[in-house]
């Protein structure tokens, strides 16, 4: 036989092209059929690995990338056969098929694995819905808080109103005990309406969007000082704030955190006979952190988990009066903005609420 | 001069009637019920026909949530008509809801007010009203023969 116009018979075996009794146009079909397959065969697994690359979120991304090797390793196979039309290389055409096979077992094996997986993938049809009723909702929750800023409110007012008319008109004809417990639901209907205020200050925080400006916390902090200073004249409390406190964020959302931390600080130092409250920046484990500080009477820090929760107060309300909200409006804003808050105390020795002013938002 | 009230609870417009005496506002307060009757009233139509000569209110302090139509709509057809387009309307509401106060002044609101809780401040609010709508505030309908 004439190796030349044969091909080579490497270990002695016969190339394809003799099974095809090299008809010119028969080879070509093979040969261009392959090369078209192997071509599309390692073109896909550059789609494939593209997907995975630009879209982070997919799930299961491996199992893109054990198709990518299968489907090269099809491809590979393919073009090896046109090779062996003119070359019998047959170990090294079952050598790269035994490969693919050896890629082909654990992809079909893992994929029907993974079936029941992605059977439970929510659809398309699934999101939409899940969307329509998280709208639905929202829109509650709206409807909810209209309600309690307005119904609850309502009949409170009466209250305070009819029984101040009570005590103003008709004082003459109530005695002492009487106008004590007007006095009560006076003060009671104030309470409430501060509970109702900040309800609807924490859930419309939920709803709102926040706003990035350039935020000056010594100037809101010396403001806030002032106000409390005037609503409590006879107070005499050292305060001292560190100046150029300046970060990015939305200034309403901040003032609200800011108020509710230095009115704690004010509040609970109110029994120290040299009251002190710092607020001031620092680092801590690296990152820049604010912190508002007082020498009050501190809490147990065993405690600290319920801090933030509403409603959760960790002192008696009638010797420090609130509506428990005030941290819990806090935490959420803190979080809101990307950062996070801790605090850190000693019983009798007063507290230190922390935050971080690097924001994370994902 | 007088005052309109337009508000449907009781109890609110006996603490309101409350709140004129104890400031000795010597305004009469009209009161009506729900905002169709606003609308007779102001326009001078069905129960309130034979009034046609009365002058208007020299201020109408609107409640926004109201059985029928809303306290938003009586505004809204007040704005449209050309004898009530000028009218002061101080929109007094129990809510604190951000999108109330937004739509009202959308409609022409002169003024919204947030009744408080307590009633002392409501006293003082209406005193403060009064003072500024009905004695310092020039309006159009101001009747000199009234002063």
């Amino acid at each position: 036989m004439d190796e030349s116009a044969f091909g080579t018979l490497a270990q002695g075996f016969i190339p394809h092209g003799h099974c095809y009794l090299w008809t010119p146009s028969l080879v070509m079909l093979h040969a261009g059929s392959d090369a078209l397959i192997g071509l599309a065969y390692v073109a896909i697994p550059i789609a494939l690995l593209m997907v995975v690359r630009q879209r982070r979120d997919l799930p299961f991304s491996w199992m893109f990338v054990l198709f990518g090797v299968f489907i090269v390793a099809c491809g590979l196979t393919h073009l090896v056969e046109i090779w062996n039309i003119w070359h019998s290389n047959y170990w090294f055409s079952g050598g790269v098929k035994f490969v693919t096979a050896a890629a082909s077992i654990p992809t079909a094996y893992l994929l029907f694995r993974l079936l029941p997986t992605i059977r439970s993938m929510p659809t398309r049809d699934d999101l939409v819905y899940a969307n329509r009723a998280l709208k639905n909702a929202n829109y509650e929750l709206e409807q909810f808080s209209s309600a309690v800023s307005h119904d609850l409110r309502a009949p409170l007012r009466r209250m305070s109103g009819f029984s101040e008319a009570l005590k103003n008109n008709h004082s003459g004809q109530i005695d002492e005990q009487g106008q004590h417990y007007l006095d009560r639901i006076q003060e009671a209907s104030h309470n409430m309406e501060a509970i109702i205020d900040d309800l609807l200050s924490l859930s419309r925080l939920q709803r709102e969007a926040l706003k990035n400006e350039t935020v000056d916390l010594s100037r809101i902090a010396e403001r806030i000082v002032t106000e409390l200073q005037q609503e409590d004249p006879e107070r005499r409390v050292e305060v001292d704030i560190q100046s150029g406190l300046t970060l990015q964020g939305d200034a309403n959302m901040l003032t609200m955190a800011l108020k509710n931390l230095l009115s704690n600080a004010w509040k609970f130092s109110k029994e120290q006979s040299q009251a002190r409250i710092r607020v001031g920046e620092t680092t801590v484990g690296g990152r820049r952190v604010i912190y508002v500080n007082d020498n009050g009477i501190g809490f147990d820090m065993s405690l600290a988990n319920k801090l933030f929760e509403p409603f959760q107060r960790l002192h008696g309300e009638s010797r420090y009066p609130g509506t428990g909200i005030g941290l819990a409006i806090v935490d959420r804003i803190i979080r809101k903005h990307g950062g996070e808050i801790w605090p850190e105390s000693r019983k009798g020795e007063g507290s230190t609420f922390y935050f971080t002013t690097e924001w994370r938002r994902d | 001069m007088h005052i309109l009230l337009v508000e449907d609870n009781d109890d609110d417009i006996e603490l309101t009637q409350l709140a004129f005496d104890q400031n000795r506002i010597a305004n009469r307060l009209d009161v009506v019920k729900n905002g169709e009757q606003a609308l007779s009233y102001l326009f001078r139509r069905d129960e309130f026909a034979h009034r046609k000569d009365d002058p208007l209110p020299a201020l109408i302090l609107l409640d926004l949530k109201l059985p029928g139509l809303h306290g938003l709509e009586v505004l809204e057809q007040l704005r449209a008509n050309s004898t009530t387009r000028h009218l002061p309307v101080v929109v007094l509401t129990s809510s604190r809801e951000q999108e109330d106060m937004l739509q009202s002044y959308e409609r022409g609101a002169n003024s919204f007010i947030r009744k408080p809780v307590d009633f002392g401040k409501f006293k003082e609010a209406v005193h403060q009203l009064q003072l500024y709508w009905l004695v310092l505030n020039e309006s159009p309908f101001k009747q000199p023969q009234e002063d």
